[in-house]
């Protein structure tokens, strides 16, 4: 049977002092104790002990400890409760953390939302039908005019059913839209005119730059002339801020120093 | 004539927005062409293919689509989703109908003119009912699997062809299913990796479908049996558009390389009944895409990114062979787009969405008559106002005394303040502007810079005085009878007293502003006005017309002058009438009262009512002769008409103080330079 020596491990020093004991005291009484399965052949009980003569030398000639099948479980049963209680812990903790957070998002939630009474308003006002722009009211920019129809056959997005409100409060005259439905309609938007760039645009169609383009007639003429915008005007445009900048300078400082 | 000094400024950054959709109205031979910054602009083909009116555009909307249905109405949709109406009395947006279908790609009148159909990126066919004040979602067709990008209805309205990625469906209308897929070949130049997009079809009465895609084919289709019977490839690039005329004997299609291809129906021996089509004109009028073409009864119009609108009259379909069967391209805006302040020499170029203001430089050299003189002061960068929110600007103004910018939008009106100390400019907006100054089709200060008239696309005018930073209403003229023709002009006369305007059916109206009421209408002509102008002391009302015709009417007297009279009786040199583009600005000089200078994109021209008019065998054109001529002869061939056609082209002139003029130039290689990439072209040798 295999003894195990008490190494460096993770439970902390007092644990391990404590344990020192014990496994000195009921070392006769393991030899007993084979019901904790440890190999006591000599093929599994070499390599361990290989590991030790490289380590320590001069345990070489002790015998191992014994250690009883009680106090090994009573160990193991005390190691799980610890592990038990710090998960208890780490748990409370955690939870109590997400409960702060939450509170916190619940108030600046509620210092974002509109005041109670206009979403009051809001939610008891029914649908709209197709908006005119009339000349009276001053609607917001975003404008977006839905009607619900009833279709007969299916369509792939949901129907996109806001609820356009017009008139809350007798002063204002202002629409309210469901921002996630704009941002469905931005994204398709998006995607449509990504698609028009690449079919027009992307790899695949043979452009070419203005100014090859331009240039095309200058090289067939007997006299080769230069391209058509030769020049690249927007090179250097810093340095050449700087430099004016400079010069003004230097021609004011000549100015008062000659005086 | 004298001598000037001439301000030739070539600052102005102005590029055109390319051209998206055009939509051909036979009944009254009108063109809405669209532009892809959500610009939608109305071309009046008979009165000298002048832009009438238009509809400012907005960053949210870009159009795909553009059509006319029954009774004058102008339907458009775009990728926002929406179905679009335009009400052409009022100049603003009826309404705007949202299909549910995501972006839309492509939408067709029935051609009974009651149903409109709009293809989405779903994949659905939408149909709609158009209803005399708006429009009614009927029912979906058989959803497809990729986004219809093409639609047309058979001329019986029984079967439509839609033209998706890779295949083209024939529906049926009543049962609302796919009676036919056609698919379509990808071999494009031996590589089939990119996908075929179907950008055109087309239905024949026969049965016939032509359908024009990205690989550079142009097919024939039997749509009872869903084969395809011709194919003829005809372009290395993509063929984007395609229009068929009425009689359905030819179509002309439009290609990335910006060539115009014209199909026709010939006979294939001279006696025999069988007809077939052959590919018979080659057109190359643009440097880019040709994203949109129209086939009128005479005439092949075509538009694309270069920003040109290209009309080509058809030989054979033109009856009376004149100068009105020539091509026209039309390149420079018919209207003014820059505004003058001349006693601080600034100058307010208006864009899409910003407003610049410049300073002129200054020079103290002189010189001899086509000197360039050097600049002793650079002009100046003041000021780059952008504008808020998505909406394009509709029309700015800048007061002669340089402290005051106006500009306008469809919602809103933004007037500022401007300090000026030593050589600092501050800003100040004046808040709180009146709902029903929003819209303004024109907005024009007076000369003193005490009062603001602003028209509103209602047609009514509105007079402000404008205080130290503050406004006062003043007045309102209501809209006179007679319906919206084209854009309102304004003019005011240099003393204050009178407020001239155009635009409706009535003919030019005249405002006393002192009593503010309508003082006199000038009768109506038949063409619509394209300038305005109030000349000082004599208070005669200078308007010209479309048509190259210009009037001079004398307020005071209420009639037309003498010289007016003279001149319309002899009528104009035939070169003055075939000039291209419209006058855009007229201006007088303050101490010569028989000069008037007016200006189009490609001349300037100051007439001096002192001299004789030319009749049609002089030379209209006569530059300075050389000294060595005898004075006789100078005297001889001396007309009233002096044109230089030094400065162009022109996009706008007028005369600071008496000895100077601002030219305004855009040449049009600055504009190229900034155009988005063409299709490459092989060129052997290089």
């Amino acid at each position: 049977m295999v003894q195990l020596r008490p190494r460096a491990s993770r439970i902390p020093a007092s644990a391990m002092v404590d344990e020192g004991q014990p496994p000195s005291e009921e070392e006769e009484e393991a030899e007993h104790g084979l019901l904790l399965g440890q190999p006591s052949s000599g093929a599994a009980a070499e390599p361990l002990e290989e590991e030790d003569e490289e380590g320590d030398d001069e345990l070489d000639d002790e015998a191992p400890e014994e250690l009883t099948f009680a106090s090994a479980q009573a160990e193991a049963r005390e190691e799980e409760r610890r592990v038990r209680e710090s998960v208890r812990r780490d748990k409370t903790l955690l939870k109590e953390k997400r409960k702060r957070r939450e509170e916190l998002f619940i108030e600046q939630k509620k210092r974002k939302l509109l005041p109670d009474n206009i979403l009051e308003k809001l939610t008891t006002a029914g649908p709209t039908n197709i908006k005119k722009p009339s000349g009276k009211l001053k609607e917001a920019n975003l404008q977006k005019k839905k009607e619900e129809y009833e279709k007969g056959s299916d369509s792939k997005n949901a129907k996109e059913k806001v609820q356009k409100v017009q008139s809350v409060g007798q002063n204002k005259s202002y629409v309210a839209l469901r921002l996630k439905d704009q941002d469905l309609r931005d994204a398709r938007q998006q995607a449509a005119k990504a698609f028009i760039q690449n079919s027009l645009y992307g790899p695949g169609t043979n452009r070419t730059t203005i100014n090859k383009f331009l240039s095309l007639e200058n090289k067939r003429l007997p006299v080769k002339k230069a391209a058509a915008q030769f020049l690249n005007n927007a090179w250097g445009t810093q340095k050449k801020q700087n430099a004016k900048r400079f010069k003004r300078r230097w021609m004011v400082r000549k100015m008062k120093t000659s005086k | 004539m004298g001598e000037f000094k001439v301000h030739r400024v070539r600052f102005f950054n102005y590029i055109p927005s390319g051209i998206r959709c055009v939509a051909y109205n036979n009944q009254s031979n009108r063109l809405a062409v669209s532009r892809t910054d959500g610009t939608v602009e109305i071309y009046n083909l008979s009165a000298n293919y002048f832009q009438e009116k238009f509809f400012p555009g907005h960053e949210s909307r870009a159009t795909e689509a553009l059509c006319w249905a029954k009774g004058q109405r102008l339907f458009s949709a775009g990728l926002n989703g929406e179905i679009i109406e335009y009400d052409l009395q009022a100049l603003n947006i009826k309404y705007a109908v949202d299909a549910f279908g995501g972006p839309i790609w492509s939408m067709a009148v029935s051609p009974h003119g009651s149903q409109l159909l709009v293809g989405c990126e779903d994949g659905s066919v939408k149909l709609f009912q158009i209803t005399p004040d708006k429009i009614q979602f009927e029912r979906n067709f058989d959803r497809q699997k990729s986004r219809i990008l093409s639609l047309c209805w058979h001329p019986s309205g029984t079967h439509v062809a839609a033209g998706s990625i890779d295949y083209i469906s024939v529906f049926d209308v009543k049962s609302g299913s796919a009676v036919h897929k056609m698919l379509v070949d990808r071999q494009y130049m031996g590589v089939s990796k990119r996908k075929c997009i179907i950008w055109g079809v087309a239905f024949l009465s026969d049965g016939t479908v032509i359908s024009v895609d990205s690989a550079g084919k142009v097919q024939f289709w039997d749509s009872a049996t869903g084969t395809l019977v011709k194919n003829h490839l005809i372009a290395n690039a993509d063929v984007q558009s395609i229009a068929v005329s009425d009689q359905e004997d030819s179509f002309v299609v439009g290609t990335a390389e910006g060539t115009v291809f014209h199909f026709q129906l010939v006979s294939v021996t001279s006696n025999s009944s069988e007809k077939q089509w052959v590919r018979t004109k080659p057109f190359q009028h643009h440097t880019h895409d040709v994203r949109a073409v129209a086939h009128s009864p005479t005439a092949l119009i075509s538009g694309g990114t270069d920003t040109h609108l290209v009309i080509r009259p058809l030989m054979e379909k033109v009856e009376v062979k004149n100068y009105d069967a020539a091509l026209r391209k039309i390149t420079f805006p018919h209207r003014r787009l820059i505004s003058c302040s001349k006693k601080r020499q600034l100058l307010l170029f208006q864009f899409t969405h910003h407003l610049e203001l410049w300073r002129l430089g200054s020079t103290v050299a002189t010189g001899k008559n086509g000197d360039t003189l050097p600049l002793s002061r650079n002009a100046d960068h003041l000021l780059h106002l952008k504008t808020k929110g998505p909406e394009n600007i509709i029309c700015s103004c800048i007061s002669p005394c340089g402290s005051w910018i106006a500009y306008s939008t469809t919602s809103r009106f933004f007037l500022y303040r401007l300090n000026y100390e030593h050589d600092n400019i501050s800003l100040q907006r004046v808040s709180k502007m009146p709902a029903f100054l929003r819209s303004a089709l024109q907005i024009l200060f007076s000369e003193d810079s005490t009062k603001l008239f602003v028209a509103s696309n209602q047609g009514s005018l509105h007079v402000i005085r404008l205080l130290e930073g503050s406004f006062k209403h003043l007045h309102t003229f209501q809209p006179q009878s007679g319906t919206v023709e084209s854009m309102c002009l304004l003019a005011v006369s240099p003393d204050g007293n009178w407020l001239a305007s155009s635009g409706t059916s009535a003919g030019v109206h005249v405002y006393n502003i002192k009593h503010l009421k309508l003082h006199c209408t000038v009768p109506s002509y038949n063409f619509p006005v394209t300038a305005l102008a109030i000349a000082p002391n004599t208070n005669n009302l200078v308007i010209a017309h479309s048509d190259q015709q210009v009037f001079e009417y004398s307020i005071p007297d209420k009639q037309y002058t003498e010289w007016s009279r003279t001149i319309q009786k002899q009528g104009f040199h035939y070169l003055w009438l075939q000039r291209d583009t419209p006058i855009t600005h007229i201006s007088f000089h303050p101490k010569r009262p028989m000069h008037i200078l007016l200006h189009d994109a490609y001349m300037f021209c100051i007439i001096d009512k002192s001299l004789p008019l030319p009749n049609d065998k002089t030379l209209l054109y006569n530059p300075l002769p050389p000294t060595k001529e005898s004075d006789v002869i100078r005297r001889r061939t001396a007309h009233a008409f002096k044109i230089s056609k030094i400065y162009k082209p022109l996009l706008f002139m007028d005369l600071l103080d008496e000895r100077t003029l601002v030219a305004v130039e855009r040449p049009l290689d600055d504009i190229i330079a900034q155009l988005p990439p063409p299709i490459k072209k092989k060129k052997f040798g290089t």
